[in-house]
């Protein structure tokens, strides 16, 4: 059973088409990256998996059927939109938002310190929200998310505000959630840290899902004919096979695009039968950030 | 239900523990009590409790009644009315401050009805008051004592509408003060528990905690949680604001033993109820939905206030609904959901109403605030995550969540 199946689903605000047509599965056990542009409708595909919007057409399916109040249990949100009462004391405001997640006072409060000091937000439990720094509200709201240990939980741009250590601080523990079975489906566009983390993936743009599958199938699919080639001797600008060269960062490395006929083993045999010394030779595989940026502007070129 | 219940505690308790809420529920009755001391200071100081003497030359006070005069506030001592045969004797006390003044009648009174008064300052005119009310008993003495004493007692006026049976008695004060009151007492409550609401409402969007709450609990439970809960923190306010009334109006009443004629009439305040509980409803409701609709606290305030006009409106045109009870203006008034509040009860106070225009106004209540509530739950559905995006009439008829 998928922890996540989303059908066909389609939102309108007014004029403005959010959602045209996205399907994807979330398997269970899974880091999972709904990624896309700002704009792109992230966090509306977001809200009507969590069943606050309603979408046009369509069905969302979680644990295998329809959200109800109970599930909502066994779910953690972050929302993009982060929130936290800002009048009241840190370690009532997640007491609060953790009892509203079935959670008992004493079970709460026990968790709730556990974080605390493990966030190193101990010594602010007793000041209010609005006195903390933004960095540190979102640990607290890191916080609401995980205490009442989810199956699902679903964050929407985690790094944001979070210094370099928090960040890896944040990775960690999204890593340790895995290892403990639970599922987890992150919304991005930092694509180093879905490099980092994520399994499986989909992109969205202007409201259609663009690409899906996982890490390596995606990357497989948009691995260009290309190679890298680090080496001291010079190479003749023009060999069979080659349609284009081009010198990378520094003198000795080079990005080879090759003739689709031409595979890059038969190119390898080329450059040894030329008597080329190689010090390096790579298949170029492109980064995320370039597929992404690659896909965003072929599709919305396709669309405008 | 369980869930409900927590966000209800906490949403009470968020405003009754702050020092804030303390202190505001205290200082009406402390400025109320404030005025009263002030009042009832200034009476004791004013008020002089040397004896006062006379002389009488027209012989009208020989043999006089006792008569024991009313001091204005019942624990103080009531002057006593010294009598003189001789005006130097007078004087002299009243050079040793023995008496206050001294009254002296003409001899000819009954033509000339002349009192002179001799005093170094000028006496308190309920004291000259008192004086007369003893004189005039004593002018009256001869006469047969069912005359006199209706004479000393004065008339009863009791005020009749031409058309109806209803009648307001002067004696009965409450009459009168109930219906003010009652439309007082309903304004504030609302004003009070509508801006909690409000504020409730709106510090969701303002703290961006919208999201969080809803993927917690239903939003039909948060709005109810939301309105039972701060509703609870206005009538908190205005209940404990009652009982340092009732504590107030019955230490009136040990003071002033007068008032204690007074009645309250029961299905007048059947009444009241049944036309207050529903337009509470229906004006919470419109303010939680513009709580939905608006961005900012501040925005909602101003907005909230045009709800507090057409409410406050029966007060300008409080002559009519006195005078002409049955007037077109007064039966609109009545029956329009937003004036009915204030202005059916101060109707039935001066005229009886006809049933179907009482069933009217309370079944057209009823509907407006089920309306209101309907409005309020898709306001709150579709406003609910518009952050500084203010939502339109036209989409909270149209859109679908």
């Amino acid at each position: 059973m998928n922890t996540i199946e989303v059908n066909n689903i389609s939102k309108t605000f007014g004029s403005q088409t959010a959602l045209d047509q996205v399907t994807f599965e979330v398997k269970p056990g899974e880091i999972f990256g709904l990624l896309g542009p700002n704009g792109a409708g992230k966090t509306t595909c977001i809200r009507i998996v969590l069943d606050i919007f309603k979408p046009d057409s369509g069905s969302v399916k979680i644990f295998g059927n329809g959200m109800s109040e109970g599930k909502k249990d066994q779910i953690g949100y972050l929302p993009e939109e982060r929130g936290l009462y800002q009048d009241i004391k840190l370690e009532e405001c997640l007491n609060y938002l953790a009892s509203l997640k079935g959670l008992s006072s004493n079970e709460s409060h026990k968790r709730i310190n556990e974080y605390l000091v493990r966030f190193n937000l101990d010594e602010h439990k007793k000041k209010k929200v609005k006195e903390l720094s933004k960095g540190m509200q979102q640990k607290a709201q890191l916080i609401t998310t995980l205490v009442h240990d989810p199956k699902l939980i679903i964050i929407d741009e985690p790094f944001s505000a979070l210094d370099p250590v928090n960040t890896q601080m944040v990775k960690d523990i999204l890593r340790e959630q895995r290892d403990l079975g639970k599922t987890i489906v992150m919304c991005t566009h930092q694509m180093q840290q879905v490099e980092e983390l994520c399994d499986r993936l989909v992109l969205i743009n202007q409201g259609k899902s663009v690409l899906y599958g996982t890490l390596s199938e995606v990357r497989k699919t948009y691995a260009g004919h290309a190679i890298h080639i680090r080496t001291e001797d010079q190479i003749p600008n023009s060999l069979p096979g080659m349609k284009e060269i081009k010198r990378l960062e520094n003198h000795h490395l080079y990005q080879v695009d090759l003739d689709p006929e031409v595979s890059p083993q038969d190119f390898l045999k080329l450059l040894v039968a030329v008597n080329i010394n190689i010090d390096q030779f790579e298949i170029a595989s492109p980064t995320l950030d370039e597929i992404f940026i690659q896909v965003v502007t072929e599709s919305g070129m396709k669309y405008e | 239900m369980n869930r409900t219940w927590l966000v209800i505690k906490h949403e009470y308790l968020k405003h009754v523990k702050k020092k804030r809420f303390i202190l505001a529920i205290l200082s009406l009755p402390f400025f109320i009590l404030l005025m009263v001391a002030i009042g009832f200071l200034s009476v004791i100081f004013q008020y002089d409790n040397t004896p006062v003497g006379y002389i009488d030359r027209s012989g009208i006070l020989e043999n006089s009644i006792d008569y024991q005069a009313e001091a204005p506030i019942g624990f103080m001592k009531p002057i006593d009315f010294i009598r003189y045969t001789d005006e130097s004797e007078a004087e002299f006390a009243l050079n040793n401050n023995n008496i206050q003044a001294f009254y002296v009648i003409d001899e000819n009174f009954m033509e000339t009805r002349e009192i002179k008064v001799i005093a170094n300052e000028v006496p308190d005119s309920s004291i000259n008051s008192e004086f007369y009310t003893f004189f005039k008993l004593n002018v009256l003495k001869d006469l047969p004592a069912t005359i006199s004493d209706r004479v000393m007692e004065g008339a009863s006026f009791e005020i009749k509408s031409t058309a109806e049976q209803k009648s307001a008695n002067e004696d009965n004060v409450l009459v009168f003060i109930l219906p003010f009151l009652a439309g007082f007492l309903f304004i504030m409550a609302v004003n009070i528990s509508a801006g909690y609401l409000l504020q409730a409402v709106v510090e969701e969007k303002e703290n961006r905690t919208m999201e969080i709450m809803i993927t917690s609990i239903s939003p039909t439970q948060l709005m109810t949680a939301k309105v039972i809960g701060n509703l609870s923190v206005g009538l908190t306010q205005l209940v404990v604001w009652i009982l340092f009334g009732i504590i107030g109006i019955s230490s009136l009443f040990r003071l002033f033993p007068d008032l204690q004629s007074t009645k309250i009439d029961f299905s007048f305040l059947l009444l009241t109820i049944m036309v207050f509980i529903p337009a509470f409803v229906m004006i919470a409701a419109m303010m939680a939905a513009l709580g939905a609709t608006t961005t900012e606290t501040r925005e909602a305030q101003q907005i909230a206030g045009i709800f507090t006009i057409p409410m406050v409106l029966p007060y300008w045109f409080m002559q009519v609904l006195m005078e002409k009870p049955n007037s077109p203006l007064s039966i609109f008034f009545s029956i329009f959901p937003f004036t009915a509040p204030v202005s059916l009860p101060m109707r039935a106070a001066f005229s009886s109403i006809p049933a179907w225009q009482i069933i009217i106004t309370i079944t057209l209540l009823i509907l407006f605030a089920i309306a209101a509530l309907w409005f309020a739950g898709r306001a709150f559905r579709l406003g609910m995550l518009r952050y500084g995006k203010k939502l339109s009439l036209k989409e909270i008829f149209t859109q679908r969540p």
